[in-house]
């Protein structure tokens, strides 16, 4: 079973503070502001599926699909799935 | 019917007066016919090529969107089938005369005598718009609309001659065209037309000149190292005013009947980085490409640097030859891929994020290698052959000799227009500034005196500079 939203939020606010090495605030664009590029998504991923126990399959994802924490949080929800 | 000609600006502003008459229920009815007529007045013989990358869009997306399984079949097919109309008809004389080159005969004929395919403009940008509809529509991004609403989407005439390449979801639904008239569309409008054509006649035609000469001059002529570095210059600024001058006409001509297009630059040779000038350069095609081959590519290794770096060469090299059927495309888009693989080394030796800022001294020199990289891998795009690249990079880099052959005046304007490069920055913001000064104020003299004064100005200063000489070089992509 996924995290729940709560614990996504806060796991996405960590990865994009941990990559960008400043505090993130929720609607703050991360992607197209620039201040993170389609590598840094890619680590995101991979931050996201360590801190969550799951597993973000890429194939249908953009970058853009990242660009807020609110976005991320509706990303995982769609396309995350849960580690065995 | 050039964006910068007299004829393009009485179709445009007839066109915009009768958009804003009309009920708001005719305006799409009229735009569709502005668009065929305009994409008839390069190429009648071409209209049905448009049309023909509608149908393939609206078979595929609908199969996609109707069938979950076999939806991944009908996309490859989609895009196979777009791929192949471009090759066709964009990349065959290339193929043609290559396969010619090495010796391969096709029954009994040289390869090389087989005459080349007519080219239909716009090819290269609405086929990667229809690729990412299929691939967005296969995402569930975006719904399936009518044909007709499709045929509105790929014909619209601002964008279909040299894009900017636009995402179905940031059109689409502007296509509507039911907006309520605001007498702001026409300022934002004629402001990016007027600076679109003094760009283009008076900074990117003038450049031209010398930039054609130096260029198409015999092999035999050697070139000394001052007039190397200039001319490679003075290309880089006359690609970068005529792309930015048509796209600020494109940008400017959607605006005036209330319609947003994305950007296309941000004054790309203040770039911090490789990475950096293609946030700035090209950014429709750039946002493309990271969304539709570059990010797919590397999410399949996350990120591991050695397919990064090799996936950065050969992603930038495609890039190229989307350009043109040339080997000088191809090794400036192959001399990019190596600036990017470059830059991503040093970031990650650096331990960087791929997303965090240099600083101070390697920041002052990653701007000024990257300005110098761009300039340099210009001259393959601009030279008519690799071997004529390859005289002009050798004037500039091994045989080093000081004369000055061209008039004072070629050095003299190629410096001004570089300064104004330079500066460009602090003249867009002060003029921000002004504009929300007037504005803030109250005051609507900026927008009634002294906006119609800049715009006579910047007409006049466009036909004093008319001339022949005015197709945009995008368009010939």
């Amino acid at each position: 079973m996924l995290p729940d939203s709560e614990t996504i939020r806060n796991a996405a606010r960590a990865a994009a503070s941990e990559l960008t090495g400043r505090s993130i605030k929720d609607n703050q664009k991360l992607v197209s502001s620039g201040l993170i590029d389609s590598l840094a998504v890619l680590k995101l991923i991979s931050l996201l599926e360590k801190k969550l126990n799951i597993a973000i399959p890429p194939e249908t994802l953009q970058p853009e699909d990242f660009d807020d924490v609110a976005l991320i949080v509706e990303t995982v929800e769609r396309v995350g799935q849960a580690e065995k | 019917m050039a964006f910068n000609s007299l004829t393009y600006l009485a179709f445009l502003v007839a066109v915009a007066v009768l958009y804003w008459l009309l009920p708001a229920r005719m305006r799409r009815a009229l735009v569709i016919v502005a668009s065929v007529a305009f994409y008839a007045s390069w190429n009648v013989m071409f209209l049905w090529m448009p049309l023909c990358v509608a149908a393939v869009v609206f078979v595929c997306g609908k199969s996609i969107q109707a069938n979950a399984v076999a939806g991944k079949r009908w996309l490859w097919a989609g895009i196979g089938s777009l791929l192949a109309l471009l090759v066709v008809f964009k990349y065959s004389s290339f193929v043609i005369a290559n396969l010619g080159h090495v010796g391969l005969t096709l029954k009994g004929a040289s390869f090389s005598t087989v005459s080349a395919l007519a080219f239909p403009v716009g090819i290269s940008f609405y086929t990667f718009e229809a690729i990412a509809y299929l691939v967005d529509v296969r995402q569930g991004r975006v719904k399936m609309p009518g044909f007709v609403d499709l045929c509105l989407f790929f014909f619209f005439w601002p964008n279909i001659l040299s894009g900017p390449i636009v995402r179905a979801r940031e059109l689409m639904p502007q296509l509507k065209l039911d907006k309520t008239f605001e007498p702001r569309f026409v300022f934002e409008g004629a402001d990016r037309i007027v600076w679109g054509l003094v760009q283009k006649n008076v900074i990117a035609n003038v450049l031209g000149i010398w930039v054609d000469r130096g260029f198409e001059a015999s092999p035999g002529v050697a070139l000394s190292t001052v007039d190397g570095w200039f001319l490679a210059i003075a290309f880089g600024m006359q690609i970068y005013f005529d792309f930015a001058g048509y796209t600020n006409l494109a940008i400017g001509t959607a605006r005036l009947i209330g319609v947003t297009l994305p950007e296309n630059f941000r004054q790309p040779y203040h770039a911090a980085s490789p990475a950096d000038f293609w946030n700035r350069w090209h950014m429709t095609l750039s946002r493309w490409i990271r969304d539709y081959l570059f990010f797919p590519i590397n999410a399949k290794w996350k990120g591991a640097p050695l397919p990064l770096y090799v996936s950065l060469i050969a992603v930038m090299a495609l890039v190229g030859v989307w350009h043109g059927a040339g080997w000088g495309f191809v090794l400036w888009g192959a001399m990019h891929g190596v600036y990017l693989a470059a830059y991503r080394m040093y970031e990650n030796l650096q331990g960087g994020s791929g997303g965090a800022k240099d600083s101070g001294i390697s920041s002052a020199v990653w701007r000024i290698v990257t300005l110098v990289a761009v300039i340099v891998a210009w001259v393959p795009f601009r030279a008519p052959s690799v071997a004529k690249a390859g005289a002009i990079l050798g004037a500039m880099f091994t045989r080093m000799t000081w004369r000055a052959e061209y008039g004072a005046l070629f050095y003299a304007v190629t410096l001004l227009v570089a300064l104004f490069c330079a500066i460009e920055p602090l003249l867009t913001r002060a003029l921000v500034e002004l504009d929300d000064e007037f504005a803030g104020s109250g005051l609507s003299m900026f927008r009634v005196v002294v906006r119609p004064v800049a715009y006579l100005f910047g007409l006049t200063l466009f036909l004093l500079f008319d001339q022949s000489y005015s197709q945009f070089i995008y368009s010939q992509f």
